[in-house]
Formats: structure tokens, sequence, C-alpha cells
């Protein structure tokens, strides 16, 4: 079977300033069809480094990182706009577009995909309806409380089909008991859709909650667990 | 992403900062309007100039003059001391393609009537071939303009019996008025009068022009001979067989030579072309004045979009996470100053037309307006002309000077890198 994502001895530099900074420092991953992986790890250990160039926002100073087989250093801009297309990204501040109500906001990753008005309208509904927000799909990010927003931000990133769901703290600013609820709607989105999974966290026990999880530390991955 | 979306996102940022927008929008019409504005008045007065320059001056006529005379002057004739006398018209009849010429004098005398002064313009032609010449202008209104006149015989303009276009008359048909003229070169200076008998009035001609004026009084050419003692006349108009090009170029020549190339001889057409060549110039100078405040608009523009840049680096980061091209976001920038461009250009051209109408009642009905009704001469009127090269230019120049301007900062939004942007605070 072959991994949708997988990365080879992959490093990121940054410059801060004129100090090179290694956030990865040669990490080794696969991702298989229908996993939900957790990314477990402290502040600055490069876990949203690494989800930033499997979500190619960013791309790799060396190693090799191939989405679907193919090695993203080799796609240049549009092609990787495109690429991103087909990657539903959670963030831990939701991102939403604020003049935007909820269902535009699901249908904007659509009209970016040229889907056709009427068509984009249909399934912004149906995914409101999925994460449990149809009722509010009138309202404004600044009407709507953080668990609802992330709901949204969830249904954005599943609006066109995506190949796998990039999670950056998912659940990092919202209380415990909607975090707990957006939990069991990921896991949920995993199971019953089989859409694959890379969720990077501090929390252990939502790490527990994952198929799978891996540990980072200083820029490279020290263990695997599997739950 | 579709054109159509494109637009509407574009739209959506535009709408939500209304103010902001409307602001950048004004600097716009602003600058469309005063362009649209001084294009189409300058247009509308060379219309109206042409016009009465065509009515007044036959295109197959000729106007001789020493080249320092009060009618037509031209720089560079110089002072000779040449001068033109009124036979020498039989010189010039003789020239091939002359169909008839005519001697003018005029001097700036007085009409007394009922104990009141006016200032006029004495002008002394041969009056059958003067209305020859100006079929459409030298027309009477009221009473005749007989043929063979008699010595005192006396044509007025229609400001000098009707000065202050009301039912008062200063003089009429059939009334006997009094001409002076000083003879400011006989030492003492004198003054010279006699009574003339009005025979017609004529029927308004308009502002100005170069053939009959409404100002100016009409006596025999016999009789301005004598009263202005003199047969030195200020110009010879001649009429031509015909009005092409080529009958005006030989015809002007073969009368420069004929009197030794003292003589300046000047034709509709050159009037006209200088005329065209002065208001090309002046629409350039105004149009560029405008333009400028366009440009200050375009620096507006940018300004915001940079502000808007930087206010929306998160923004543009979410959409390119969420796969924009670069291009897209490119376009969306272009294209929120193209609408604002837009709005402005035809907001503008609308405002221009409307400030150029209301200019152009304020100059004709200054009168009126400034309750100066006595003026003499009235306004001249100019219905301002909004041409499809100006309308259709204000508005590629207003959308083009906010595309130009934004698309600095919309080159910097579509160079964004996605994460950087969506790291930004």
């Amino acid at each position: 079977m072959t991994a949708i994502v997988e990365a080879v001895n992959l490093k990121k530099t940054y410059m801060l300033g004129k100090v090179p900074v290694e956030a990865l420092r040669g990490v080794n991953l696969k991702v298989e069809s229908g996993d939900f992986l957790a990314v477990l790890g402290p502040s600055g250990s490069g876990k949203s480094t690494l989800l930033n160039l499997i979500g190619a926002l960013d791309k790799p100073t060396e190693g090799k990182l191939l989405i679907e087989g193919v090695d993203v250093s080799t796609l240049n801009d549009n092609q990787l706009a495109g690429l991103r297309r087909r990657v539903g990204f959670v963030f831990q501040f939701f991102n939403l577009i604020p003049r935007f109500t909820a269902r535009e906001n699901v249908e904007l990753s659509m009209s970016i995909a040229d889907i056709d008005r009427a068509e984009r309208r249909k399934q912004a509904e149906d995914l409101l309806e999925t994460v449990g927000l149809k009722e509010r799909m009138n309202h404004k990010p600044a009407e709507l409380s953080g668990g609802e927003q992330q709901r949204v931000a969830i249904a954005r990133a599943l609006a066109n089909n995506p190949r796998f769901l990039l999670m950056d703290e998912p659940t990092g600013n919202i209380d415990s008991k909607t975090a707990n609820e957006i939990m069991g709607l990921i896991k949920r989105i995993n199971e019953e859709k089989g859409v694959t999974i890379i969720m990077v966290t501090h929390d252990q026990r939502l790490a527990t909650q994952a198929k799978r999880a891996v540990q980072m530390f200083d820029g490279v991955i020290t263990r695997e667990i599997v739950n | 992403m579709k054109s159509r979306d494109v637009f509407s996102y574009s739209f959506s940022a535009i709408r939500l900062r209304k103010l902001r927008a409307g602001l950048t929008t004004l600097g716009v019409v602003i600058g469309i309007a005063a362009i649209v504005a001084l294009l189409s008045i300058t247009q509308g007065l060379q219309a109206t100039i042409t016009a009465q320059l065509q009515k007044g001056f036959a295109t197959n006529t000729l106007i001789v003059s020493t080249g320092r005379s009060s009618g037509v002057s031209i720089i560079g004739a110089g002072d000779s001391g040449f001068k033109l006398f009124v036979n020498d018209t039989q010189t010039i009849n003789e020239i091939e393609n002359v169909s008839m010429s005519l001697a003018i004098i005029q001097r700036v005398g007085y009409v007394q009537f009922g104990g009141k002064n006016r200032t006029v313009t004495i002008v002394g032609v041969d009056f059958a071939k003067y209305a020859s010449i100006y079929s459409s202008t030298f027309v009477a209104e009221s009473g005749d303009i007989p043929q063979s006149p008699e010595n005192d015989t006396v044509v007025v303009g229609k400001r000098i019996s009707d000065p202050w276009k009301n039912a008062t008359l200063f003089c009429n048909v059939n009334d006997d008025v009094e001409i002076l003229w000083t003879n400011a070169t006989a030492r003492p200076p004198k003054n010279e009068t006699y009574a003339g008998h009005v025979s017609a009035v004529l029927q308004e001609v308009g502002g100005f022009g170069i053939g009959p004026s409404d100002s100016s009084i009409y006596i025999p050419i016999s009789k301005a001979e004598s009263f202005f003692g003199t047969d030195e006349c200020d110009m010879i108009i001649v009429k031509l067989k015909n009005d092409d090009t080529a009958t005006i170029d030989s015809t002007s020549k073969a009368i420069r030579n004929a009197f030794d190339k003292q003589v300046t001889v000047m034709s509709s057409t050159a009037v006209l072309n200088i005329l065209s060549s002065v208001f090309s110039v002046v629409q350039l100078f105004l149009g560029g004045i405008a333009a400028i405040s366009l440009l200050v608009a375009g620096i507006g523009i940018m300004n915001i979009m940079i502000v808007s840049l930087m206010e929306r680096t998160r923004e543009i980061g979410i959409l390119k996470a969420l796969g924009m091209k670069s291009q897209t976001v490119l376009t969306v920038f272009l294209g929120e100053s193209a609408i604002i461009g837009l709005m402005g250009a035809v907001i503008g051209i609308a405002s221009g037309w409307v400030l150029a109408n209301v200019v152009a009642i304020v100059f004709h009905g200054g009168g009126v307006f400034f309750g100066n009704q006595a003026a003499g001469t009235g306004g001249i009127s100019i219905t301002p002309v909004l041409t499809p090269t100006v309308f259709l230019g204000a508005l590629v120049f207003g959308v083009g000077v906010s595309v130009i301007f934004a698309l600095y900062p919309a080159w910097r939004a579509s160079k964004l890198k996605p994460v950087e942007a969506l790291r930004y605070e």
C-alpha cells in the first residue's frame, strides 16, 4: 500500500535574523491512507514545522517529502497551491475569514477549487450539518463560540474531499468539554468517512485518542506509540 | 477561482471598509471629474468659436491686411509703413480666381441719440458687396439694407439698437443719430461728427466673429473716406470663386506677390487651423493639470492597498493555505483597485459632466447670475461636448491609474509565503 505521506530524512532550517535555527533535523515518517496520527511534542519540538511542510505551506531545506508519491520539492508555486487544495487544514486559532458567515467560509475553499455556486452551497450546508452546525450557518465567526468556530474550520477543511486533514492543536484554544466533543467529531470523520488525519498536539490525553502517535523532540521523532 | 468569484471576493473586501473605500474613490472621482469638466468645456468652447468663425468668415474669403490693422493681426508681419488703400481692390480683382473684393475702413467712435452715448466701431463698407460676402450675417432684422445707400445711411448692429436685451431700445430704424469720431492725428485732436439715418438694424450675430458684429455700425465706404479723411483702408476682404485649398493657397500667394509681400493674407482655414492647434495645447495643458490630481488619487490608492495588505496578511495566508494561487491573490487585489477605479471613473464622468454644464450656464447667463443685465456683449454660449473619446479615455484612465498604482501592493500580497502570512499578527 502506498503511503499518502512519506518523509525521508526531512530537514528544515529557518533563519532567525542571522542565526540559523534547525526546526527539523532529519524526520522519517510514513502515513498511510485511513491513518489517524498524532504528533506529540513540547513547544519548539518542530511538530508545527512538520505539519506545514506536509501541508505544502513551506518547502523543506533537505530530505524528501512525498505526498501521494510526488516529491514536493519538485513542484512549482501553482502546483503547490493545487496540492493545498487537496489538503484540509485545521488551525489552533481557527483562521476563519471574519466578514464571511459560517457557510461562506466553507464555500470559500470550494470557490477557490472552481466549484459552481449552487453545488458549493449545497455541499457547505451538508458539511455544516455533519459538524452539527446547520442551524448557525448564517452566523459570522464573531457570533460563534470557540468550539463552533472550530467546527466551521473542520467543515471547511473537509470541503474539497481532501486526501488528508492536517490539524494543528485543533483543541488548543477551546475549553475541555468542547475539546472532547471536537475530538469525538474528528474520530468520527476518521472512522466513518475514512479520512486520513495528522494531528499535532502537546496534550498526551488527546494523542491517546489517535490510532497511533509519534513523539517529537528537538526536530526529530524520538519514539512511536501505537494506541 | 472563477472570475465572478474573484470579483465578488474583491467587492466583499471593499464593502467591509466602506468609509475608507469611499474616500479613496472620492480621490478618483475628483480627478476624473476635473478632466472631464475641463475637456468638455474646452471642446465646447472650441466648437462654439469654430461655429462663430465659420458663420462670420465664409470659407471662400481671404482677409488682406498690412498686419497691423485693427482686424486680424499676425505676429511677425512687422510695421514697414506699408499702407493698403481702398482702390487696391482693383489690383486684387485682376488676380485669378478672385470673384470680388471690398475694402474696409474702421474706427472706434460714438453714436449719440436721445442724449445718450454709446461706444461703437464705425465700419465703412460697400453694403452690396458686404451683404454678398456675409449673406447669412449682414442681414437686416428690421428696415432695409440699401444696395445703393445714401451718404447718411447707417446700418446698426443688434447690440447698438438693443444694448440691454429688453424692450428698451437705444435707437431704431428711421431714427436720426449723431455719429462722432475723434481724429487724434489732427493737431489739436478734432471731433468729427455727422447726422446719420438708421435704415436697418442687423439681426443678432453672436458673441464674436470676423465678419459683421453686433456692436458695430456700418456706413457707406465713400462716406467713411470723407468722414475719416483718408482712403487708407484697414483690410480688404476677398471673395474667391471657390474654396478648395489649392485655390486658397495660390490666390493668397498671388495677392502677397502683388503687394511685394508687404501684406498678410489670412484664410478661414488658416484661422481655424491655428485655433485648432491652440485648443489642442490648451486641452493638453488643462487635461495635464487634471491628470495630476488623478495621480495623487493613484498614490492614495497605493497607500490604502498597502495598509490593506498589512491588515490582511493573515487572510492572504488563509487563502493560500486553502489553495489559492499567487496570480489569483494578485487578481483579487487588482480587482479591488479596479472596482474603486471604475466606480470613481463612472461617478467622476457624471459629476464632471454636471460640473461642465453648471459652468456653461454660469458662463452664458453671467449677466443674469450676477445682476449685470446691462452688459452690452452678453455671454458666450458654450455647450459642453463630451466626446466618446473623452468618455472612454476617462474611464480607461481612471481604472488604469487605479490598477497601476495597486500593482506593487498586489504583487507583494501575491508573493507572501503562506506559512509566514499565517504567523503574522
